[in-house]
């Protein structure tokens, strides 16, 4: 029976080329689309969930309060102290490591060099994570502090082959360390990457602040392990009275399950509110709601064509064929269709596949030999027949005999034209509101895109102040502005787009409080920080090279100054860090980080010794190439060990909105492919409704009706189903996105103009598509049209 | 064989109701074979539908074989009709994505005959309907006649007690036409009950009786001597 089915099947799909070619289409499309996005949700949802103990792995946040002890901010930077402590005084920890965040720094075999992410780490991070070592061991890998751990791509980048340990590596142009051990490279899906790690105990040589135990700078992360069955709410509760012991609970800490970091990494009064999750469910519903549409046109053109397949039932029925047997044949021919596309949309995924990495600056990975993906995929081809099929096979099924063979379907049509009107407008629903969303996320980009930076970052270059830039700054500068390349020339301690170090020990004349309890933000910067980044100042003055007092001097931001309640703020005389400063300038708050929210209060000290990165304004009066040309000459001259990365600051601007491009170009792309589908759904449907009507339009030619007054009967019933889909979607997706913005800080509004879009979008497509066929069927001969039958 | 008493038929609509079998009595013995003449809307098709179980009476009584056939649920009445009946149509009614092997075996599937058998009795079938040429082709590539003969052999091929033919030369030319009611009569022969709706006095006289139906009643009943006594 099986095989009869199938065959029947095959032969159906040969026959009907036209409603073969839509569904097939259709559903390769929807197939692809939804494979995608699920390898995308699955790459995003299996972050940091690779090792085997990754349940128990947990990452130390800290909490920032405000005065009335309410928490401001969240993240996951924390002290050294704070790893040591909770190890001896806590039993439920089995270990805790200590690391650095991920930096860029430059490492070399020879004059082999490369800028690569760089961790420093403390060894039980090897117990936390499962890294494959393809040489050396766990054991022996950081026992000596200058040693190094590569992976293995890092590995063949600097030899050439990973068979490299003992092999001699040199770090940062300073210090040679020895090849300990060699690892498979880190899944791309986890948070704490790197290409090469270095022992802890090096870290302590070449960093003061990691070789000081204290409680005052949070620039490390910590990690901690709990013993198998430990409870992490129990361990959290104890942590709020062990800390006391140490700082007077100025700071609060919890442990967060590293796993759930990425997903749910937004906090807010210390509570986890969402994060990454949110676009992963968003993502979730777009690849379901791109199959129903394929779905749907499967289940609409097998419905529409009912009449022809009602001959088929009848005659089964009267020769012995049951419902069950009827079933199993409909729901075997959607199987078959879905197993067609699915080889269709591999053949379509593995063609996009490296630009949908590439447009989400990722790299992801399909790996067609595990089992897993072969039980998602025949999982799915299986799940769309039966959704595409079940309802066509229970309608079809039902047809009695006898107005089955006489073709008489239309007495039960009622109850099917109506589900049919539905689905149809349903699917429009969706595609309405897909429409509205990526118009709306589009505006939201541009809106954010084009709000004032704070700074002037036209013709604005920075580069990382590595090797001899460090020593050799002033003779840089100089050079740099003999050659006309710039106008300007600063360094600080952090990119512009970057925050710099969060900080509480600030007081000031007149506080109320006996310690500030807001955080702070500091960057150390040298003379013309303000003229060269373009920072709009309110009052005073950029730090001057002429006036010796300005080593004791301070910037501070427009916010800094509302929290600190000064009239007159300069000339004001503040104390940071027990150090005594006296603000000169008053600037307005800039953007860093998060270009959708607002910044905490900033200051702005000077250091002029402080490596970081190197801010340069280009020339306006010469070419930017030859300008670029002349930096880099110029930087290859003075740190030649060193790779020159010179970067636009306003690209770094633009990549700030990484997630939201992301959803951005997944809105447009499948916003794109569903409007298709289900266009492809309608025409299929126009095409039967014409083919149905054909006797009638001719008599109706016949006696008279003009061309468009038949395109008209035939379009009508259509777009009133587009015209109710509207209806439902624009209030829908009002209210949606409007919930979206209000996540944003700074967000742009619906107008009514994108509404109007949406709507005018949809229709002309429609009408479009239902027009070129009604088209066709109104200016056929009638003769032709009488002769059917 | 057949015993058929008081059997009403109603159709509804919205506004009218119109009564298409109106306390019909007709008894069948086996081996006969039965015409069933009258005008459009008389009932005639009605009553075909009726004793092959594609459709209820709203009364009456049908035995066949001495089995109340009118009490029985769907799944009993599908199940009486693919081991006793076969159906042969005015259009065919073969099914355009099967072979004529296929079309013809479909029903030795749906009686779940192993495969081996059913490639004999498919073939036996083939060969005594005089198509074997014919057995890869599809029914759109055969002519009318063929294609008759095609669903004569799928009507046959279970060996079915009772044949319901629906005017099946109505869209055949007259040589098909005769070929088919031929072939009815040399099945006859061989044993096979027949009741056939016809509006052609021609194929009825191939008959044994012919039953005239007017306004779903039986107006009259007539022996056809002479297919009678070739019988005898």
């Amino acid at each position: 029976m099986f095989k009869l089915n199938l065959k029947i099947a095959l032969r159906n799909l040969w026959r009907h080329k036209t409603s073969s070619f839509i569904n097939i289409t259709g559903l390769a499309i929807g197939l692809s689309a939804c494979l995608m996005l699920m390898f995308y949700v699955s790459y995003e949802w299996n972050f940091d969930k690779q090792a085997k103990d990754s349940d128990r792995v947990y990452q130390m946040m800290t909490n920032i309060t405000d005065n009335a002890g309410a928490i401001t901010f969240t993240f996951n930077g924390t002290t050294t102290a704070l790893g040591s402590v909770l190890k001896q005084a806590i039993p439920e920890i089995e270990i805790a490591s200590r690391l650095s965040y991920g930096r860029i720094n430059l490492i070399a075999n020879g004059q082999n060099s490369f800028k690569k992410t760089a961790c420093f780490a403390e060894p039980t991070l090897f117990s936390m994570y499962d890294y494959h070592f393809i040489s050396g061991s766990p054991a022996t890998a950081m026992a000596n502090p200058r040693s190094v751990v590569l992976t293995e791509t890092m590995a063949k980048t600097l030899f050439g082959t990973a068979d490299v340990t003992g092999k001699s590596v040199r770090y940062d142009d300073k210090e040679d360390l020895t090849v300990a051990a060699v690892i498979k490279d880190l899944p791309e899906n986890s948070s704490n990457r790197f290409d090469f790690l270095m022992p802890w105990s090096l870290y302590t040589i070449l960093d003061p602040g990691a070789r000081e135990v204290g409680w005052s700078d949070f620039s490390y992360l910590t990690l901690v392990k709990l013993r198998k069955g430990a409870s992490a709410e129990a361990v959290n509760s104890k942590l709020g009275p062990l800390l006391k012991r140490y700082n007077n609970g100025d700071q609060q800490h919890f442990m967060y399950p590293l796993s759930r970091l990425h997903l749910y990494g937004t906090f807010e009064q210390g509570k986890s509110v969402g994060g990454a999750i949110e676009q992963i469910r968003l993502f979730v519903i777009l690849a379901v709601g791109i199959l129903l549409i394929a779905c749907i046109n499967f289940m609409n053109m097998a419905t529409a064509k009912s009449e022809r397949r009602a001959k088929e039932v009848g005659v089964k029925k009267t020769i012995g064929a049951n419902r069950l047997s009827l079933i199993m044949q409909f729901l075997t021919e959607s199987v078959v269709l879905a197993a067609i596309s699915v080889v269709i949309a591999i053949a379509l995924i593995e063609l996009c596949f490296p630009m949908f990495n590439n447009l989400l600056s990722i790299k992801m990975d399909i790996g067609y030999f595990g089992f897993e993906i072969w039980a998602v995929i025949i999982g799915l081809v299986m799940l769309t027949g039966l959704i595409a099929g079940s309802y066509p096979a229970f309608y079809l099924s039902s047809f009695d005999p006898i107005s089955g063979m006489k073709k008489k379907t239309r007495s039960r049509g009622f109850f099917s034209v109506s589900l049919r009107q539905v689905l149809v407008t349903g699917q429009f629903c969706f595609t309405v509101m897909l429409f509205i969303s990526t118009i709306v996320i589009y505006k939201q980009i541009q809106f954010i895109k084009n709000r004032p930076i704070g700074a002037d970052i036209n013709a604005l270059v920075e580069l990382p102040q590595d090797g001899s830039l460090k020593d050799k700054y002033e003779v840089f500068k100089t050079m740099l502005l003999r050659s006309g390349a710039v106008t300007s020339v600063t360094h600080s301690s952090v990119t512009l787009s970057h925050h710099g170090s969060n900080f509480m020990g600030i007081t000031w004349p007149g506080m109320t409080k006996p310690a500030n309890d807001v955080m702070f933000n500091q960057v150390l910067a040298g003379y013309d920080y303000i003229k060269t980044t373009g920072i709009k100042m309110r009052n005073g003055r950029d730090f001057s090279e002429k006036l010796a007092s300005d080593s004791a001097s301070l910037l501070v931001s427009a916010s800094a100054v509302k929290v600190m309640g000064l009239k007159n703020p300069v000339g004001t005389s503040v104390k940071v860090f027990d150090n005594q400063f006296t603000i000169i300038g008053v600037f307005d708050d800039y953007i860093w980080d998060a270009p959708n929210k607002s910044n905490n209060p900033m200051v702005i000290r000077l250091d002029d010794g402080v490596p970081g990165t190197i801010v340069m304004k280009l020339n306006a009066d010469r070419s930017f190439q030859a300008s670029i040309e002349t930096i880099n000459s110029i930087t290859k001259q003075i740190n030649p060990a060193y790779p020159v990365e010179l970067k636009f600051v306003s690209s770094v601007y633009a990549d700030m909105q990484h997630g939201e491009k992301i959803l951005g170009i997944l809105s447009n792309l499948f916003g794109g492919l569903a409007i298709f589908i289900s266009c492809l759904g309608l025409f299929g449907l126009v095409t039967y409704s014409a083919e149905q009507r054909t006797k009638e339009f001719g008599i109706r030619k016949v006696l008279g009706a003009s061309v468009f007054g038949i395109m008209r009967m035939l379009s009508i019933s259509f777009i009133k189903m587009i015209l109710v889909s509207i209806c439902i979607a624009v209030p829908t997706a009002w209210m949606l996105m409007n919930k979206w913005l209000g996540k944003y800080e700074f967000h742009t509004s619906i107008s009514w103009w994108v509404i109007g879009i949406a709507i005018a979008g949809t229709l002309l497509t429609a009408i479009l598509t239902v027009g070129v066929q009604a088209y066709k069927t109104a200016t056929s001969n009638p003769v032709d049209s009488l002769k059917y039958e | 064989m057949i015993r058929i008493e008081n059997l009403e038929k109603v159709y509804k609509t919205e506004d009218i109701e119109t009564t298409a079998l109106n306390g019909i009595n007709l008894h069948v013995k086996a081996g006969e074979f039965v015409s069933i003449m009258g005008p459009s809307g008389c009932g005639k098709s009605t009553l075909l539908n009726v004793m092959g179980l594609l459709d209820k009476p709203e009364s009456g009584s049908y035995q066949f074989l001495d089995t109340e056939l009118l009490k029985l649920n769907d799944k009993e009445r599908s199940n009486f009709r693919k081991k006793h009946m076969g159906f042969v149509f005015q259009n065919f009614n073969l099914i355009d994505e099967l072979t004529v092997f296929e079309n013809i075996e479909l029903p030795l599937i749906y009686n779940k005959v192993p495969s081996a058998e059913r490639k004999v009795l498919v073939d036996e079938m083939i060969d005594r309907m005089n198509i074997h040429n014919r057995s890869g082709h599809f029914p759109q590539q055969l002519s009318g006649g063929q294609q008759q003969r095609v669903a004569v052999a799928r009507a046959l091929v279970t060996k079915p007690k009772l044949v319901l033919a629906d005017e099946p030369t109505g869209n055949l030319d007259s040589s098909h036409g005769n070929e088919v009611m031929e072939l009815l009569c040399e099945l006859n022969e061989q044993g096979t009950t027949i009741v056939m709706v016809t509006h052609s006095s021609h194929d009825a006289s191939f008959s044994n009786r012919i039953i005239n139906l007017k306004d779903g009643c039986v107006i009259s009943e007539k022996i056809n001597k002479s297919r009678t006594e070739e019988l005898i």
